[in-house]
């Protein structure tokens, strides 16, 4: 078994369009659908961004704030797969496409927007495709252990549209984590051999981090495939006494 | 970065050819030769509109022995794989000296198979969908990654980078810290997009594509060649044997954002001033060890003046710079990748590759445009990779014995 860290998780926060909290997801206990509030885009940022950028700013601005700008990694399962479908919409019924909606089409719109909104000039990444949960943990960790600052992980996707026949879930989900040195729980992430216990949505993921990040309990999450046969395992420590 | 890291083998493809031999050829052959490989949209589809764009030449594959691989469907898939079987005999080697799993693969895109899928949602009768039938497997940034790792015979750690035109650079990154904490002891890093109906119907919904080859750094310079392509490179540990068959060493990188405005860049090019100055100082260099700047040169009145403030601030002399976009067109996620290729091949060459229709150059702009193929002692390269989102990167690298101050 390969091992990285430790390096301390610092904050968590989590949002779901159909879950209360972490605990209510893993429990299967629903709300009546929610929007996040996004509150850290203001006035002409907000128009035309997508439910995953919402998301992702949702969960970023949920995060106590830190004295020096983090360094930021973003990760997504499918990007702005909406907007990818409202272009492709169109510019085959109207041969052009809004110029607003192209702008924010990439899938490092939620970090270019997420920079401009905090004025940080720190480097910032997204990682993304089916193991984004995996490897955007691996090039967080990987990037706090270098930089000797804080980081910010970032991981959300919004609901696939029906015409791409994709095997996603129908729903918004985020998660944000402050990863550095500091008074957190020590984080540590191992690549084992796969099995097939390890097989869980993006949604049931996330929400085992964020609710075992919120017990006094030590963890052990399977955050996805990150190598042929290899699953990448997050382990959470017994949290510190005060 | 700690340890080092060489560049033991990279390849290219892109509208000047499917090969390195070919690609090289015309790049360095300098205006007023072959080396204008651009072609009217239209030959790639009806677009209602007048611009180039840097298409694949038709014979790019899939080669052969590649047509069993799942992807090689796709017009992504089969411009990585032009680059991917030039790399392969090298991968194998490396395969040889720290086995399969230590061998990752880092894939870089902006696009992935977004193409394919507008070929299912957007049909047209002169582009039919070229799977056995629409997936969604074959839409994502890493749609080909299994399949071209496997090919490949790697079996290490695989992600997948999209940050716009910056992507190849932030893959490369990657690659270097998988290393650095020995995850990895090699790495294939590659970047490949397609030309597709978005991207040409949104740069031009945006004022950016120049209606004729693009022009950067010129007086009369007004947008974008949008082209396509694929890069990679093999990069491994330093080690005296991966130095002795080394093409080149990544000396540092840099990385920043603008902070100021998600489509536009900051007037003064902010991010890459601060990604040009990490890049050299973690080289060990200072601004006066650069030979010369692969500037990213999109050909924007915008972005080239933005980049050559940034150049001006950072070098504060006269540098040679050159913008390979004039060249290859705007490959997007591979943009990075795709210079970086190039300038591995000025290191070999010594000589810088033109920027072609750079002429007049605009005074104003304060940079040194080299406007034809030049000869010089070419030891430290900067190649800028800048994108949407304000994401901008910048890699220095050096001849394989070069060693910073």
């Amino acid at each position: 078994m390969t091992t990285v860290g430790p390096i301390q998780l610092l904050a968590t926060s989590f949002f779901s369009t159909h879950h209360a909290s972490a605990a209510d997801a893993l429990a299967g206990t629903e709300r009546a659908p929610a929007l996040p509030a996004y509150k850290l885009l203001a006035g002409r940022a907000r128009r035309f961004t997508s439910l995953v950028t919402q998301l992702h700013i949702e969960v970023c601005g949920g995060l106590p704030p830190d004295a020096e700008p983090p360094i930021n990694v973003f990760a997504t399962c499918h990007g702005e797969i909406q907007t990818a479908e409202a272009l492709i919409a169109d510019f085959h019924a109207n041969a052009l496409v809004s110029s607003a909606r192209f702008a924010l089409s990439v899938h490092n719109t939620p970090s270019g927007l997420y920079s401009v909104a905090t004025a940080s000039t720190a480097p910032s990444t997204t990682i993304t495709g089916a193991n984004a949960i995996a490897a955007g943990w691996l090039e967080a960790v990987l990037t706090a252990l270098d930089a000797g600052r804080t980081v910010m992980l970032s991981i959300a996707d919004e609901p696939v549209p029906a015409a791409f026949k994709a095997a996603a879930e129908p729903v918004g989900v985020a998660a944000a984590f402050l990863l550095g040195r500091g008074r957190g729980r020590a984080a540590q992430l191992a690549i084992r051999p796969r099995t097939e216990q390890d097989d869980a949505s993006p949604l049931q993921v996330l929400a085992r981090i964020a609710d075992g990040a919120s017990r006094e309990a030590a963890a052990t999450v399977a955050l996805g495939q990150i190598q042929p046969g290899a699953t990448l395992e997050l382990q959470l420590s017994q949290d510190a006494p005060a | 970065m700690s340890g080092g890291h060489v560049i033991t083998d990279a390849a290219v493809a892109n509208c000047l050819g499917t090969d390195n031999r070919t690609v090289f050829e015309r790049a360095f052959a300098g205006p007023g030769t072959d080396a204008d490989a651009f072609a009217a949209a239209q030959a790639f589809y009806a677009f209602p509109f007048s611009t180039a764009l840097g298409i694949m030449p038709a014979d790019m594959g899939p080669g052969a022995g590649e047509d069993r691989l799942a992807c090689t469907a796709t017009r992504v898939a089969r411009i990585a794989l032009a680059s991917v079987r030039q790399l392969l005999p090298a991968v194998r080697a490396a395969t040889g000296r720290w086995g399969a799993q230590r061998i990752a693969y880092v894939f870089a895109s902006s696009t992935g198979g977004l193409e394919e899928t507008e070929r299912t949602l957007a049909p047209d009768p002169r582009m039919p969908v070229t799977s056995a039938g629409y997936q969604y497997a074959d839409h994502g940034i890493d749609a080909t990654s299994a399949a071209i790792a496997q090919h490949l015979g790697v079996q290490g750690v695989q992600m997948a980078i999209s940050t716009a035109c910056s992507s190849s650079f932030k893959g490369l990154a990657s690659a270097i810290r998988l290393i650095d904490h020995g995850l990895a002891d090699a790495v294939v890093v590659g970047s490949a997009d397609s030309l597709c109906r978005t991207t040409v119907f949104g740069f031009h919904s945006l004022g950016l594509l120049a209606p004729t080859a693009t022009q950067p750094f010129s007086r009369d310079r007004c947008g974008i060649t949008l082209g396509e392509g694929s890069a990679y490179v093999l990069v491994e540990r330093d080690t005296s044997e991966t130095r002795r068959i080394a093409h080149a060493r990544v000396s540092g990188l840099g990385a920043a954002s603008d902070a100021f405005h998600h489509t536009s860049p900051h007037p003064e090019g902010l991010g890459g001033q601060l990604c040009m100055r990490q890049a050299i100082e973690r080289a060990g260099l200072g601004p006066n060890d650069i030979d010369f700047v692969s500037a990213h040169g999109t050909g924007t009145l915008l972005n080239d003046a933005s980049e050559a403030a940034a150049v001006a601030r950072v070098f504060e002399r006269s540098i040679p710079v050159t913008a390979t976009k004039s060249l290859t067109g705007h490959t997007l996620g591979s943009a990075g990748l795709t210079a970086l290729v190039l300038a591995i091949e000025s290191l070999r060459r010594q000589a810088i590759p033109a920027s072609l229709r750079a002429t007049p150059v605009d005074d104003r702009l304060g940079v040194t445009v080299i406007d034809k193929l030049t000869s010089a002692r070419i030891e430290h390269v900067l190649i800028n990779a800048f994108g949407f989102g304000g994401s901008n990167a910048s890699v220095v690298i050096s001849q394989a014995n070069a060693v910073g101050r």
